[in-house]
């Protein structure tokens, strides 16, 4: 193994470490801390073996290893994207909400007065 | 689809007017906000003010010239705004609700025109149109983007109107308790035109008079802003 996985090898059991120890102590739900769990994983076994990566990549007809972790990495990353998206939204219309009923409600109170 | 007959000077009786709540979002509109609401009152006088978390006075001045001033703690845009009065005005117990800008764009005199064919009971909800009678003088520039307004409406929401983009509307209660704006910002109104179709409500438009000033123009909607407005449309209808 070269220095390099040394090293990616460390920040990833690190990050494994973090999200049970998350999970655990209740800060992120079971269902999130497997997923998160599961993609360390996968990534602690793609750097101890390297070409692994190369051996899938060269099945679906990508040429190199690097390749198809750069296309998923995008992929993943739209995905997040469109869901902070959406969540955002329903937290504005949550917003909204609340500031609506807050207005109606100091309206009502000052009106009584 | 029009309502030709010019019922401004017959007046309506005094318990509908009593009954007409005006709905008023404002948004650091301190300078003008006083003169419109005091206009507006001696006719009607359930003047709702809901002030979209401005930073200057709005609030105050509201205060002192309507009993219904309403305030979002923080700003959620205009679409935000007119829902919360219309939900104010229908607790008021509100037999018609009619939204108004805040800016002095809208007269008085046109309010009646707009809620004479809902009192007789003809259609539960009239829309204003400043492009019905030649009587509005609408710059170039405006009267272009409004133009591709009303285009993008006839596409996208498959309506036929002649100004989609006009703060003066007016609802009867059923009608208003129908209305959910739930796009916070611009885009509602194009949201509320979908709801206005698909309550299955008669609706129609009536000729109202739009006075640009400087004021006005400068608070208004770009061109540029309106593309923005088009693109957060379409999002909000795709997205869940």
């Amino acid at each position: 193994m070269t220095l390099f996985q040394y090293l990616a090898l460390l920040v990833v059991v690190g990050l494994l470490v973090l999200t049970l120890s998350a999970m655990v102590r209740g800060w992120a739900t079971r269902k999130e801390g497997i997923t998160w769990s599961l993609v360390w994983l996968l990534a602690t076994i793609a750097i101890v073996n390297p070409d692994l990566t190369g051996t899938v990549a060269r099945r679906l007809g990508i040429g190199r290893g690097a390749d198809l972790l750069l296309y998923c990495a995008v992929v993943v990353m739209l995905i997040g994207f469109l869901m902070i998206y959406v969540r955002l939204r329903r937290l504005r219309r949550e917003l909204t909400l609340l500031v609506r009923h807050m207005a109606i409600m100091e309206a009502g109170s000052s009106e009584s007065k | 689809m029009t309502d030709t007959a010019t019922s401004n000077d017959a007046g309506l009786p005094d318990d509908v007017r009593e009954s007409t709540f005006i709905v008023m979002p404002a948004f650091n509109e301190a300078i003008c906000i006083e003169e419109v609401v005091r206009d507006v009152r001696r006719e009607y006088p359930n003047v709702v003010v809901i002030d979209d978390g401005s930073t200057d006075a709005t609030f105050d001045v509201a205060r002192r010239c309507t009993p219904h001033a309403v305030r979002h703690a923080v700003n959620r845009g205009q679409g935000a705004a007119l829902q919360t009065g219309i939900d104010f005005a229908l607790a008021r117990g509100a037999r018609f609700i009619v939204t108004f800008d805040s800016d002095g764009q809208h007269r008085v005199e046109d309010i009646a025109a707009m809620l004479a064919p809902i009192v007789r009971g003809d259609c539960d909800i009239t829309l204003g149109s400043r492009f019905l009678d030649g009587s509005s003088e609408i710059p170039r520039s405006r009267r272009f983007t409004l133009r591709l307004a009303v285009l993008f409406t006839r596409i996208v929401s498959r309506v036929t109107l002649t100004d989609t983009h006009n703060g003066f509307r007016a609802f009867s209660r059923k009608a208003a308790m129908k209305i959910e704006i739930t796009i916070d910002r611009m885009a509602h109104a194009s949201e509320l035109i979908d709801q206005v179709h698909h309550s299955g409500l008669p609706y129609r438009e009536v000729p109202v008079q739009v006075r640009y000033t400087d004021y006005s123009l400068q608070k208004g909607q770009s061109s540029r802003g309106a593309i923005q407005i088009a693109i957060n449309y379409i999002l909000a209808r795709v997205l869940p």
